[in-house]
């Protein structure tokens, strides 16, 4: 999966390039300006900036939500690719392994869209085709018929085996939870077993991917404890980071936040998530503050390895994941302006 | 009643007096099961109030929640996250009795569903369908209590008018009647014993 690498001088192209993308990125003193502004205003803002392209492209045949949504996809999925090209030798390839969760989201919502009744048009608006499934066989996916056709469509993409022992189960009982789950958990461990081949860079993306973990499994613990109801599973989290399933199990096991935050902070080494835990423990937070909370803190923490390791894929990602958040607030903004949301209310659910 | 109808004899007022008796406690213990119903029927009318507004809080809750949902994962998303549902809540339906009437007492379970049991997929989606899952939760068991709580308030209701239908015709009616009756088999009776007496004079009057 992993390959050569190129010389440093790219790479230190690659990174500086990338930062000064990463500065264009839009600002929470912008965001706050586009929460007391219409639809048809955030459209216009949105068409002065990077998305100005796309916005100008499809405004001809889109308006509104619609055309933000599709403007927003189509940016993403650009800027996935612009990046792609410009990465160097290895960190083209850990960007594309990286890339490939995107895979997974296209190919449920696919599912889930042909499921649902929905229009191919329709579908197609929030696909981000950033993958190893390009424009073209998502394309072909969404003119199939049936849920079958789609999953006998994707013979040659890694994860089918997955797909396939699912399939009938989902396809019948109409949930594709478990599918999900456990297309996520094939995609981590995969992401995993770069370290296995040994190359150039591959602590770095580890590191990265046992980060997004831990993140993740925090945030799960965190959704399990606020859901009075539910039972310690293990089947929710993701292996192969600071926990061992069986202590993911046991964490989740704990009724009380405080316990918990202990539980997590004796083992975690990253500073920006222990400052976020320890923040939770001194006030009572809702559980989409604590998702918002540790998002932030997963990004911080990016940030410093991006700083620590300036040439390495660390710069890559934080520049890939901020841009998906950016495009995440963007969506919930003008969503959010169409169902006549407060702008206060729209706020507490943007990562800015 | 017509009065025409009464045979003035003195079984005929025996019966009557027997019934008019019936009738009297009959109306007397209708009063208290009518009194009784509407201090039961007030109690649950708060209650019933309470629930009702728990229940427009929760759906208000519930639709803010489906907007904010929508806006933060978007409308595939969160219909991916309804249709994965795949169990639905048991009710079960009892009844019970409120001074003879008859009331459903609607238990449900598992309404409340941990987040592994609920359907989605946990690593694909965020706190956000957590919480409009657990908003149309809580409101699905508000409609419960509510339903139970107001289809016992219009039996009750309906047996309330009942009863006091009952009631003003024994008050108004039936009684009233009976009483009639009886005074004017009462009236014929000691005319018919005057008319007895002066006949049995006269025969005397003659015979001497």
């Amino acid at each position: 999966m992993v390959q050569s690498s190129s010389s440093p001088g790219s790479y230190i192209y690659t990174s500086t390039r990338l930062r000064v993308r990463k500065s264009k990125l839009l600002t929470p003193a912008e965001y706050h300006r586009m929460l007391n502004m219409g639809l048809s205003e955030i459209t216009r803002f949105i068409g002065e900036t990077e998305y100005q392209k796309e916005v100008e492209e499809l405004g001809t045949s889109f308006s509104g939500v619609d055309l933000i949504e599709l403007a927003l996809s189509w940016n993403l999925a650009k800027e996935y690719q612009r990046v792609i090209d410009m990465a160097p030798g290895t960190l083209k390839q850990f960007t594309k392994t990286y890339l490939e969760r995107w895979d997974i989201y296209n190919v449920l919502t696919i599912l889930r869209g042909k499921i649902q009744g929905l229009s191919e048009g329709k579908i197609k608006e929030v696909l981000i085709p950033a993958g190893s499934l390009n424009k073209m066989v998502l394309d072909r996916l969404l003119a199939e018929e049936s849920c079958e056709r789609v999953i006998d469509g994707l013979k040659n993409w890694h994860l089918e085996p997955v797909l396939q022992s699912h399939a009938a189960a989902a396809i019948s009982s109409g949930s594709f939870s478990q599918m999900e789950n456990d297309l996520y958990k094939k995609f981590y461990a995969d992401l995993l077993k770069v370290e296995e081949q040994g190359v150039t860079g591959a602590d770095q993306f580890i590191k990265f991917v046992k980060l997004e973990i831990d993140t993740l499994n925090t945030k799960t613990i965190f959704r399990m404890q606020a859901d009075a109801v539910s039972k310690a599973s293990r089947d929710l989290f993701i292996p192969g980071a600071s926990f061992t399933l069986d202590e993911l199990e046991q964490i989740s096991g704990l009724s009380d936040q405080v316990e918990i935050i202990d539980a997590l902070s004796a083992r975690i080494r990253n500073e920006p998530l222990l400052i976020a835990l320890e923040e939770l423990r001194e006030k009572k937070t809702t559980l989409n503050e604590i998702n918002i909370k540790l998002t932030k803190a997963h990004l911080e923490q990016m940030e410093r390895l991006s700083r620590i390791h300036p040439f390495s894929i660390h710069s890559v990602l934080v520049y890939l994941e901020k841009k998906k958040y950016e495009v995440a607030n963007l969506r919930a903004l003008a969503r959010g302006k169409e169902s006549q949301l407060p702008g206060d209310v729209i706020e507490q659910y943007l990562v800015i | 009643m017509a009065l025409k109808d009464v045979k003035p004899t003195r079984s005929e007022l025996i019966a009557i007096k027997k019934r008019i008796k019936l009738s009297q406690n009959g109306y007397k213990i209708l009063k208290m099961k009518r009194d009784g119903l509407i201090m039961e029927f007030f109690k649950i009318l708060e209650q019933a109030r309470d629930t009702r507004g728990a229940l427009l809080e929760k759906h208000m809750r519930a639709q803010e929640m489906m907007a904010i949902a929508n806006t933060v994962e978007g409308a595939v998303a969160v219909k991916a996250a309804a249709f994965s549902v795949t169990k639905t809540p048991d009710i079960t339906l009892k009844s019970k009795n409120i001074m003879g009437v008859v009331v459903p007492d609607i238990e449900a379970d598992s309404v409340r569903k941990g987040i592994a049991e609920r359907g989605y997929g946990v690593l694909g989606t965020t706190p956000v369908i957590d919480e409009t899952t657990k908003a149309f939760e809580e409101l699905v068991e508000a409609i419960i209590e509510s339903a139970e709580l107001e289809t016992t308030m219009k039996r009750l209701l309906d047996e309330i008018e009942g009863t006091k239908r009952r009631v003003n015709a024994l008050e108004f009616k039936v009684i009233p009647e009976l009483t009639e009756a009886r005074d004017f088999i009462k009236m014929r009776l000691d005319e018919m014993e005057r008319e007895e007496l002066f006949r049995l004079k006269r025969v005397k009057a003659r015979s001497s």
